[in-house]
């Protein structure tokens, strides 16, 4: 099975986008005549994973490298930079060129900016004195299909720039994104948003419209009919929860990587020591996509069953006489073998760390968390952690858990943990401390958190939740239901309107947006209809809601909107768009920042 | 012309006929083509005349200098200059596809000229290894050309547009080509120019990697000559003996060898009417003579009523009324095409184009076409009557206007130039603008800007005319943080620090931008002209540039209050120098580090808000001193830059207790992280008796949880049972025990601790053993019997 999905299930034409931008890159590399070397950045590396087969680049005379700061070795004269554009990966350029040039090497040097070339990239260039030895392009990569319902930005700093540093240059890269979208698929005549950033986001796509008006005819052929954005800022509690679907829990464990995860290969079965393999996920897998949005404890009686059922017809198999046609249902069922495999071993490999005490602990810990009902407990524990000297990132997830949910912490408390994390681990955190502090996601209590209002009022705490059968998006946290989703199920069926006064306990504004002008529906009574909730359109179709998540979304998010889609009577069908696929973990280390 | 049969114009030429019309009589006077080189634009383009220079010729009233005159298709000029160019003899003269003249001299060198005999810069030259040996032919096609010099070396131009030259490969061969020849990169598999080499006995092929000789029928004995079919499918080659032979562009077999022996089956026509009336729309067409269009077209629309009337007394079919709407459609069409073609055909416009080359040409290209001569009512009229966008033909209008009309004021240009603008939505008002400005129109341009709607294009222009302030604003509005970029740029460059600072105080988007920018800085060379002299004395020392440019985002923080930022940045300078190898060696390391630190610490200390940072800058100098005075006492480097706890353990693994002691009274540690780090610390050395003395020394204040983890993590069960009788919670016991595998002890624990849900739990941790499962079992049930649980 290749890590590129196969998008023929998507609700939208996802295809074709994929090929576009495989075409853009392989124009890219043709246009360039003769042997070169392509010097791609890793983690756009990754990214392009989902695009294109690295094999194939190989056919267009390409010796392909990872940039990093050593010089770059090869005999070709053509260099080709493929880099995301950020200024840090200037430097190794720059010095690699001066390398080059003290050794009297005479290269030729590309760098194709992603998605765009960005002056402050280029004024590095110019300050290292090399930018006019480069020819300078771009590849207008700015979505990459994830999944057939998962579109990536592929911005992983997106949330801690915003937040921190106050550089919204992601939020721009989401616009063009949606723009882009839209060109394709159709103008989308409903926008919601909430959080400052999204709001923010939905400002300038109509800006863009006003910019560049498409004509009225893409208007018509609107295949997406509602845009709901959502800032992470809105919700930090989901992300810092573990997550306990089977895919989440993956995550958190192995850490997905552009839909697939890297272990040693004795845990799959193959014994050659030491060695790593890569295991792909997602929705091409049969058996994967069954499973990867329940929750965990029910994973394992499901391929527990399935495996039972296989070693059952195998007795029949062998036992009585089997007509042809039974014995091709065998083997076609024998042909889902290697999925079943796959996923025994993973999950069992999942076990040993679910199996914990420490495991179960920290779930105790998150929920207490989440009931906010015994803040000493929570406290002590937290404090213990520091003391042991525990993971930084694990101690800071839950400590952001603790903070936001009481809307920060009194100042005696925020001060002596500060002054605890520092004394165990080091004064060169203060610069994360600082870092967490302007995000808001560890400070000081200066009003009464409303979380028990916000919890009571959107039900996110459900008890008894039944894993198996679930009846609510609870089952994904075993009892609580991410908040994130609860807005979006809410903005789906009946707009903002009807929770006003929720979302402003809530942080950021909201906006609800008509893009006027829309071709079919100019009147005040369809307007009235529409925002009343989106049910089916006129020719029976499935509506198209797209829901963003500016600063990242987690895998049992994304299930929990699997799920909600998967519900009777909802007439509309879900794809995602986030700025990178995230956890607890990989969103905390984003802040982490060492001083010096 | 009209008393002549028609039909005597058109002459057999295999099996196709042909006729040759004469135009226009070309208006010119005095041009004798022998004298000159000529080169003509396909598809009724201008004409291009100079005198030859290779040719010696009697100069009459006329004066020695040449003139390169250029000339419509009717023999008007247009314009013409004086060549005075160097670089020797022109060898090659030719139009691209966008009419510019191409002019390529003995040294190489491209001069390119526009339609108005204007010298385009800058002048390309084909190389250094071309201006060494003379450029001898040159042989051109739509856009791009390959040049041979006297040492048989062969260089190109692929594309016009792009005009980067390169060498093709070297043929080996000594002898001059006898004929050359060459197939378009669009045309051939690679995708790049191969040239024909008629060489010797054959011909070979070269491209820029490489030469390949040529076998086939075709080729057998020396080539005269050789041409490309317009389609790059085939090759006429013509023999030394005198033979012309058509091959396939491979040279897979002689396709046809030319005698003149016509072909006599001519096709007989069926005449039916509505052929008939087809056949005379597409004869008019092709007629050059308006009368004759005229009468071609009356015939057409006179047969197609007769066959419309026919089919109404008829039953006809839908296929026939079909039929009939397409016709009279088409008679319309045609009717637009030729009014289209006979305007530009006036001999005062002198573009004939055939309706062929029209269709090929596209009315858009006509229309550039058209613009470029700056003929932009024609142009206005053609785009609006064919239907298409006006905006080229404006915009090009309005430059020009803009150009020609120095005299008038700029309320009164903008009001005519608004009135036009305004017809077509999408124009480029910052295009018109920019062009305004290049004019020395500034504050034209400023009132015109205003008008653009797009921020990419409206800020770069604000900027080069001055509007700072509102190119600041305008980009941030836009939310696209690399229009943001370019104007901090340019504004960063061009004003001194204080007033730059002043300008994006206020204004957060810009100031955060900046500032994430002058923070990666600490790592770039810094060119600002207006701290130049910095460097003066500080020659090429790394140390002194990093610092300075630090310095200038320090500035920015100074002018706006916020010292705490600018202690952030001393403190982090502090880490880097002792990162830095050269700084901790030979200097005393608590010297330049500490003294940034203690420094940060006062900054942080004039704010209230900050106290807490300033007690941890003050706790980090304090720590480091001591993990100092440490490295000097154990005579090990393995203290500094390790945090408080990290310190407190290794003195306690290398058995120095005291020392261990004094960093926690020193930073007051608590007893509770103490315990922990002290138990930890003896079970990483092993050492069982003293955690025992320790948890001695008094009660812990924690309890024992810390002595059963750290032995249970050790594997040391022995040591672990010494402490879990202790646990003073008894779910803890339980759970203590069941992790070293006490089964019976763990249900013991729980039990008494009336914990079933725990005891569950238990049980799945002894799930492999049944006799410890069914013990649970038992338990849980005496428990929910006491109705606890």
């Amino acid at each position: 099975m290749a890590q590129i999905p196969n998008l023929d299930n998507s609700p939208l034409n996802l295809k074709s986008l994929r090929e576009q931008s495989q075409k853009d890159l392989v124009k890219i590399l043709k246009d360039i005549r003769g042997k070169k070397c392509l010097v791609i950045e890793p983690k756009l590396g990754g990214s392009l994973s989902l695009i294109i087969q690295t094999s194939l680049l190989k056919e267009y005379g390409i010796e392909l490298r990872h940039l990093s700061a050593e010089p770059v070795q090869t005999d070709c004269t053509k260099v080709v930079y493929l880099v995301p554009s950020q200024r840090d990966l200037m430097k190794s350029i720059s010095s690699h060129v001066h390398d080059d040039i003290s050794k009297g090497l005479q290269r030729e040097y590309y760098i194709y900016f992603v998605p765009r070339r960005e002056i402050q990239c280029e004024r590095i260039l110019e300050e290292e004195k090399v930018h006019h030895l480069i020819t300078i392009g771009e590849y207008p990569l700015y979505i990459v299909p994830v999944d057939e319902d998962i579109l990536s930005f592929e911005l992983d700093l997106a949330y801690k720039q915003c937040q921190v540093d106050g550089d919204t240059g992601s939020l721009w890269h989401i616009a063009k994104a949606i723009h882009k979208l839209e060109s394709t698929f159709g103008v989308i005549p409903n926008v919601r948003a909430k959080g400052k950033a999204s709001v923010l986001v939905s400002d300038i796509l109509d800006r863009m419209h006003t910019e560049e008006p498409m004509n009225s005819s893409d208007m018509a052929l609107s295949e997406i009919n509602t845009l709901i954005l959502i800032d992470r800022e809105v919700d930090m509690v989901t992300p810092m929860c573990s997550q306990l679907t089977y895919e989440g829990l993956l995550d958190e464990f192995l850490r997905i990587n552009n839909g697939s995860v890297e272990l040693d290969s004795s845990i799959m079965g193959v014994q050659q020591e030491g060695k790593k393999m890569k295991v792909p996920l997602n929705s091409s897998d049969k058996l994967f996509k069954e499973i990867r949005d329940l929750n965990f404890e029910v994973v394992v009686q499901v391929l527990r069953q399935k495996a039972t059922s296989m070693k059952q017809d195998y007795t029949e198999m062998t036992t009585t006489n089997q007509t042809v046609s039974e014995l091709k249902d065998f083997v076609k069922k024998l042909n889902s073998l290697p999925e079943m495999t796959r996923h025994i071993n993973l999950a069992q490999h999942l076990s040993t760390f679910t199996s914990k005490p420490s495991f179960l602990a920290k779930l105790d810990m998150e929920h207490t968390i989440i009931e906010a009902s015994s803040y000493d407990i929570c406290f002590d524990y937290i404090e213990e952690m520091i003391h042991k000297q525990e993971p930084l990132v694990n101690v800071l997830r839950l400590l952001i858990l603790f903070s936001v949910t009481n809307s920060g912490l009194p100042k005696k408390h925020f001060d002596y943990l500060r002054r605890e994390l520092l004394h165990s681990y080091g004064f060169e955190h203060m610069a994360t401390l600082n870092n967490l502090e302007k995000a808001g996601l560890l400070k000081k209590q200066e009003s009464k958190s409303n979380w028990l209002t916000v919890k009571r009022a959107l039900q996110l705490v459900v008890e008894d939740t039944d894993t198996a059968n679930p009846n609510d998006i609870a089952y994904v946290f075993s009892g609580y239901a991410p908040l994130s989703i609860r807005l979006v199920q809410h903005a789906v069926r009946s707009g903002w309107r009807a929770m006003e006064e929720i979302l402003k306990l809530l942080p950021g504004p909201h906006t609800e947006t008509k893009r006027l002008g829309f071709a079919s529906s100019p009147s005040f009574a369809t307007l009235q209809g529409a925002s009343n909730g989106l049910d089916k359109i006129a020719d029976g179709r499935r509506c198209l809601v797209l829901v963003v998540f500016v600063g990242g979304v987690t895998f049992a998010e994304i299930a929990a909107l699997r799920f909600l889609s998967a519900q009777e009577g909802m007439a509309y069908d879900l794809i995602i768009g986030t700025t990178k696929m995230v956890n607890g973990h990989s969103l905390v280390e984003t802040f982490f920042e060492t001083i010096g | 012309m009209a008393n002549v049969s028609v039909a005597a114009e058109w002459q057999l030429l295999y099996n196709r006929y042909y006729r040759k019309p004469e135009l226009y009589p070309l208006r010119w006077k005095n041009i004798d083509l022998s004298r000159n080189k000529v080169a003509c634009a396909p598809f009724g383009g201008p004409i291009a005349v100079i005198r030859d220079d290779s040719k010696i010729v009697q100069l009459y009233s006329e004066s020695a200098l040449r003139k390169l005159r250029i000339f419509t298709s009717s023999g008007v000029l247009i314009s013409d200059t004086v060549w005075k160019n160097p670089g020797g003899r022109l060898i090659g003269m030719s139009w691209t596809e966008d009419q510019t003249l191409i002019c390529i001299v003995q040294d190489g060198t491209v001069y390119r000229y526009n339609i108005h005999a204007e010298l385009i810069e800058p002048n390309v030259t084909l190389g250094k290894e071309c201006f060494e040996q003379n450029v001898v032919e040159c042989i051109f096609w739509g856009n791009g050309v390959v040049c041979l010099t006297e040492g048989g070396l062969l260089f190109c131009i692929p594309d016009f547009k792009v005009m980067r030259p390169c060498q093709l490969a070297e043929t080996g061969t000594e002898d001059l080509p006898n004929c050359m020849a060459v197939i378009e990169p669009k045309y051939t598999v690679s995708g790049n120019v191969e040239v024909l080499v008629g060489v010797g006995d054959g011909i070979l092929i070269v491209d820029e990697d490489g030469v390949q000789r040529v076998d086939g029928e075709a080729v057998q004995g020396p080539v005269q000559k050789m041409v490309v079919s317009w389609d790059g499918k085939y090759l006429a080659i013509f023999t030394h003996d005198g033979r012309i032979l058509v091959t396939d562009i491979n040279f897979k077999g002689v396709l046809l060898e030319y005698n003149c022996e016509a072909d006599e089956n001519l096709r007989l026509i069926q005449s039916s009417l509505p052929e008939a009336v087809e056949a005379c729309i597409d004869a008019a067409g092709h007629e050059f003579d308006v009368s004759r269009q005229r009468t071609l077209l009356r015939a057409a629309s006179y047969g197609q009523a007769f066959c419309s009337t026919k089919l109404d007394t008829c039953h006809c079919s839908a296929t026939d009324n079909l039929q009939i709407t397409f016709q009279r459609d088409r008679i319309q069409e045609m009717c637009k095409t030729l009014r289209v073609l006979n305007a530009v055909r006036d001999p005062e416009i002198g573009i004939p184009l055939s309706i062929n080359q029209y269709k090929l040409l596209t009315p858009s290209v006509l229309i550039a076409r058209l613009i470029n001569a700056h003929r932009h009512l024609l142009a206005l009229r053609i785009s609006e009557y064919v239907g298409m966008n006006q905006e080229v033909v404006i915009m090009h209008w309005a430059c020009s206007k803009i150009t020609a009309s120095l005299a008038i004021p700029d309320a009164t240009l903008l009001e005519i130039l608004l009135d036009k603008l305004k017809l077509c939505r999408g124009i480029s008002y910052a295009a018109v603008a920019a062009h305004a400005d290049k004019n020395g129109r500034r504050k034209l341009a400023a009132m015109l800007v205003e008008h653009e709607p797009r921020s990419s294009k409206q800020v770069p222009l604000l900027l080069s005319i001055g509007e700072e302030d509102t190119a600041l604003m305008k980009a941030t509005e836009s939310g696209d943080t690399d229009l943001v970029y370019l104007v901090l740029f340019h504004i960063w460059q061009k004003r001194p620090p204080l007033e730059f600072f002043g300008m994006i105080q206020a204004r957060p988007l810009p100031r955060d931008l900046f500032i994430s920018y002058a923070r990666c800085l600490l790592w770039f060379w810094w060119p600002s002209s207006y701290y130049g002299h910095l460097f003066d004395n500080g020659g090429q020392n790394e140390a002194f540039i990093k610092c300075y440019k630090h310095e200038f985002l320090k500035d920015f923080f100074l002018s706006t209050g916020q010292l705490q930022e600018v202690a952030f940045l001393l403190w982090k300078e502090s880490w880097e120098l002792g990162k830095n190898p050269m700084a901790s060696k030979g200097s005393p390391l608590h010297g330049p580090r500490i003294k940034l630190i203690d420094k940060a610490q006062h900054l942080f200390a004039e704010t209230k808000e900050h106290t807490f940072e300033s007690k941890a800058a003050e706790e980090h100098a304090k720590l480091l001193r001591i993990q100092h005075e440490l490295e000097v006492s154990t005579k090990q480097a393995i203290f500094v830059d390790s945090s408080i706890s990290d310190t407190i353990r290794t003195c306690i693994v290398l058995g120095n207790h005291r020392a261990a002691m004094k960093v926690k009274t020193e930073f007051k540690v608590s007893e509770k992280r103490w315990y922990w780090l002290k138990v930890f610390a003896l079970a990483t050395i092993r050492d069982w008796e003293a955690l025992e003395k320790f948890s001695k020394e008094k009660r812990p204040p924690i309890g024992y949880r810390p002595f059963v983890e750290a032995c249970i993590d050790a594997d040391e069960k022995g040591e672990a049972l010494k402490y879990i009788p202790k646990l003073a919670d008894l779910r803890e016991r339980a759970e203590a025990y069941a992790r070293i595998g006490m089964a019976k002890e763990a249900a013991d624990a729980a039990s008494q601790a009336k914990d079933g849900e725990l005891l569950g739990r238990l049980k799945l941790t002894f799930a492999q053993n049944a006799a410890a499962s069914s013990l649970f079992d038992t338990l849980r049930d005496r428990l929910s019997f006491q109705g606890v649980s």
